[in-house]
């Protein structure tokens, strides 16, 4: 039992954060259907960014949020200024495969000046510290303070999208792009926007996941992989769909946990000899498939 | 002898009927009109036999053999072409090559299909033009494109969707010749839906008026012009009412 | 009969077009007698190689406009297949990599059948994830050598051996890939003047005009898909005879499928030299940039950064290639 509801917390919380990940995905994709291969490096550099942060300042790594935030957002306000805007007038495999040079670069950037060590916090007020809230459940607390700030940030964002008057500008834009520089909103500038929020919010994901997860030049691509299955799974460009979305992912995340659960409680010798463990990533390209199968649109999917 | 025939045709999108209990016959070597305001549900009613989609109900009968539901490629090779009201060639496609996919359908050697597209495309004047890509014509021309390039296929029925819709008074001209050599030379029961009155009245043997997805009138050119249903529909009741007594109603 | 006179008739390209190919295959061909070094050789089979994958994704993505990213799953298939068959059973290579290619056609029509539902990105997506999970599955599977991956060991052979492709000397290898070369190019020239060339690129053009002239069109893109398979399989199972060694995360990472897809991309998706000027350019450069800027001067890193730069400017500024370049110019002198 303690496996299965270890499981299940360990599950919902960093699917908060994948929500937070996946987030800026949704946006870009809603408001300029482009799909951007090099998201999980603009999350590698947000947890460059927090670890440095914390390592040079000696603050607590969770303070360093707005940091990686500005730095995520002049990131990808100049990816957009100085690069994506051309690639819009392209077809769709220049839009792809130039992202994905976008990737190759920020990668090996990262390369260049971090080596390729695994890098990893050793300190904070939260590291290494867990509570145990009962029925055999351990937290751990930087799982937990990132999972609450992840939802701080996501209604923050949500906010901005819905009640301020940029943020339903943006909105327009993505719903009826025609019909929103008819009105007179400035699309260019939303797609800028919508640059800089999906690279500030995926800096913050980054700076929170370096709490407890290492990080190497190359940890990008699995996130940018889980962040496409969390949007396809959420609707392509839905806010709100990428929430619920995360928390499914984080769970689909935890299959190796529910595997162990039923090999133990229900003594199924041949499951134990399954390495599920290596396939912890494999169920999330497994679900996107079979996603997008159900529904091309994805399953709270509102865009055309 | 009935080549075509629709029997209760019904197609919704949500709760919209865009084709409401549309029913008619077209007989083998006819030159049949399909008029109407727009949004009266014309180019729906084409997809429907054409098989880009399935109807809700109804059915429909090409041939002598029921075809309700068959798709499109299908549909081709049992000998139904069609043109698109748009051409949206983004592609780098030339004429030739876009005239020769069509010839393509009944044969895989590449020398019969080249010399019928070239036989085509010297019938209806495309001959110049064959390395030009589609978007770089001029309309009349891109019109005759979409015709040649359904002639390719052999078609028994021609469904035309607004091939003279852009053009000027000669080009019109010209069009209307051409759709009367397809008609008549090459022996292709046509059908066509169209703005242009002085094209559709001109060239139809019969006319079929829909209106809000119904048909509202079916019969000779000469008619359907007096028809104070049909005026209604294009004109407004206001206006009916108004003119009651020069049309006659 | 009709088929070889097609692949064999090149006369739509202009005069020049043909004197400059006529020339780099001699070059091509006599390169093995010019004094060279042993990277050079090697960079020159790497382009062989690189040049058919781009030739395959060239059929289904160029022609047809399908972005495929996940064509290192059949280098995976083709690889694999050769080595165990050589390694279990000693299978020859003339035989196994037939097997493969059949294998990996099964498994294209397998997933290539719910793929094809799906467009654009969409689809684009689909196919790293499938090849991804068949990565994953190769890594854990013993019978495979998991993720340490399989090797042979050429003194068990006795080389130079035909029958299953392991020599001492490169240069067998090189004219064997040349060979291939040859074919596969002569298969492009008949494949984009084919019935299913041109339906291909009707449905690129515009699906809906593409059904309503008789064209399946998802039949049409999954057959294709097939084509593109056989080629990227064949490829793979010549690939790991050529290199002894393979591991998933060199035959099937994401990095091999988009950089088959960049080949094709590069040199100018959809026409019939554009794979091949791709690996030309790009081969070369990414051998000798990691040579020279990797390696000599210990900057870890730099060669993949000026490389994703140049597929950045690309991308963004001339999405038809290096080809497209071409034609374009020679349309401005024409007009």
């Amino acid at each position: 039992m303690d496996i299965l509801f270890g499981s299940i917390v360990s599950g919902v919380l960093i699917g908060m954060v994948l929500a937070l990940v996946a987030l800026g995905l949704t946006i870009i994709f809603g408001v300029m259907d482009i799909v951007n291969f090099a998201h999980g490096e603009f999350l590698m550099i947000g947890m460059y960014t927090g670890l440095l942060t914390a390592q040079a300042t000696g603050m607590d790594p969770l303070f360093c949020l707005p940091v990686a935030a500005a730095v995520g957002f002049v990131l990808g306000v100049l990816c957009y200024g100085g690069f994506v805007k051309y690639l819009l007038r392209g077809p769709m495999i220049a839009q792809l495969l130039g992202t994905f040079g976008l990737m190759l670069v920020l990668r090996n950037l990262a390369l260049l000046f971090f080596g390729s060590e695994d890098r990893a916090l050793h300190h904070g007020l939260l590291v290494g510290k867990s509570f145990d809230i009962g029925m055999g459940i351990i937290l751990s607390a930087t799982k937990l303070a990132t999972a609450v700030l992840s939802i701080l940030s996501f209604g923050a964002v949500w906010l901005l999208m819905n009640r301020t008057k940029i943020g339903k500008a943006l909105t327009a834009t993505a719903l009826n792009r025609q019909g929103a520089r008819y009105m007179g909103i400035p699309t260019e500038r939303m797609n800028m926007l919508a640059w800089g929020i999906g690279g500030a919010t995926v800096t913050i994901a980054g700076a929170l996941i370096v709490n407890f997860w290492s990080v190497t030049p190359y940890v990008g691509l699995i996130f940018t992989m889980i962040a496409f299955t969390v949007v396809a799974l959420g609707g392509f460009g839905s806010v709100p769909g990428a929430f619920f979305a995360g928390l499914v992912v984080g769970l689909i995340m935890e299959i190796p946990g529910f595997w162990d659960f039923f090999q133990l409680s229900f003594a199924i010798d041949w499951m134990a000899d399954v390495p599920m463990i290596s396939f912890k990533y494999t169920w999330i390209y497994v679900a996107y498939f079979v996603i997008m199968l159900i529904s091309p649109r994805g399953l709270f999917g509102w865009k055309q | 002898m009935a080549l075509l025939e629709v029997h209760h045709l019904i197609k919704a999108f949500g709760g919209l009927k865009a084709n409401d209990d549309v029913s008619f016959v077209i007989e083998k070597g006819e030159l049949l009109g399909l008029i109407g305001p727009n949004g009266a549900g014309k180019t729906t009613c084409f997809n429907c036999i054409a098989g880009m989609f399935p109807p809700t109900s109804g059915r429909i009968v090409f041939d002598g053999q029921d075809v309700t539901g068959l798709p499109a490629h299908e549909m081709a090779r049992r000998g139904l072409a069609r043109t698109f009201q748009v051409y949206t060639a983004a592609g780098d496609l030339t004429v030739g090559e876009n005239v020769l996919v069509g010839c393509f359908m009944h044969t895989r050697s590449r020398s019969s299909a080249k010399s019928k597209a070239d036989g085509i495309l010297e019938q209806m004047g495309l001959k110049e033009f064959r390395h030009q890509l589609v978007s770089e014509l001029p309309v009349a021309a891109q019109k005759r494109v979409t015709m040649a390039t359904a002639l390719g296929t052999d078609p028994k029925l021609l469904l035309l969707d607004e091939v003279a819709a852009g053009l000027n008074p000669s080009e019109i001209e010209a069009t209307m010749a051409g759709i009367r050599r397809i008609h008549a030379e090459l022996g292709v029961t046509v059908m066509l839906i169209e703005h242009v009155m002085e094209l559709v009245m001109n060239i139809s043997h019969r006319l079929i008026v829909l209106d809000y997805g119904r048909k509202i009138a079916e019969g000779l050119p000469k008619d359907i012009a007096r028809d104070p249903q049909v005026i209604k529909a294009y004109l407004g009741e206001r206006y009916v009412r108004e003119h009651a007594a020069e049309i006659g109603g | 009969m009709e088929a070889i006179r097609n692949a064999l008739d090149f006369s739509d390209f202009p005069k020049t077009d043909l004197g400059v190919a006529l020339a780099v295959l001699v070059f091509l061909f006599c390169f093995p007698f010019f004094p060279h070094s042993a990277f050079a050789m090697a960079t020159m089979i790497q382009f062989f190689i690189f040049s058919l994958y781009g030739m395959g994704w060239n059929t289904i993505g160029g022609y047809g406009g399908q972005v495929d990213l996940g064509k290192a799953q059949y280098v995976g298939i083709g690889a694999y297949t050769t080595m165990v068959c050589l390694l279990r059973w000693d299978i020859p290579f003339w035989v196994s990599m037939p097997i493969g290619a059949g294998l990996s056609i099964c498994w294209s029509f397998i997933i290539g059948y719910p793929l094809f539902k799906l467009k654009g990105h969409y689809f684009a997506i689909a196919t790293i994830a499938t090849s991804l999970v068949l990565k994953d599955l190769f890594e854990v599977w013993k019978f495979v050598g998991a993720a340490r991956g399989l090797g042979i060991l050429p003194y068990k052979y006795h080389p130079p051996d035909f029958w299953r492709l392991i020599f001492k000397e490169d240069v067998y290898y090189y004219y064997i890939i040349f060979a291939f070369f040859i074919v596969g190019l002569l298969y492009m020239n008949w494949f984009r003047k084919s019935r299913l060339g041109y339906q291909l690129r009707s449905i690129k053009d515009n699906e809906e005009v593409a059904r309503s002239l008789g064209v399946n069109v998802h039949w049409a893109k999954i057959k294709t898909y097939a084509i593109a398979t056989a080629f990227v399989s064949v490829v793979g199972s010549f690939h790991a005879v050529y290199v002894k060694n393979i591991e998933p995360e060199d035959t099937m990472s994401l990095d091999i499928s988009i950089l088959i897809a960049l080949m094709a991309m590069l040199g100018g998706a959809g026409s019939l030299w554009g794979p091949v000027i791709g690996a030309g350019v790009l081969i070369p450069l990414k051998s000798y940039l990691k040579e020279w800027l990797g390696a000599a001067a210990g900057l870890l890193g730099i060669d993949l950064i000026i490389y994703g730069i140049i597929i950045m400017i690309i991308s963004a500024f001339e999405p038809r290639g290096l080809w497209g370049i071409i034609e374009k110019i020679r349309r401005r002198r024409r007009i």
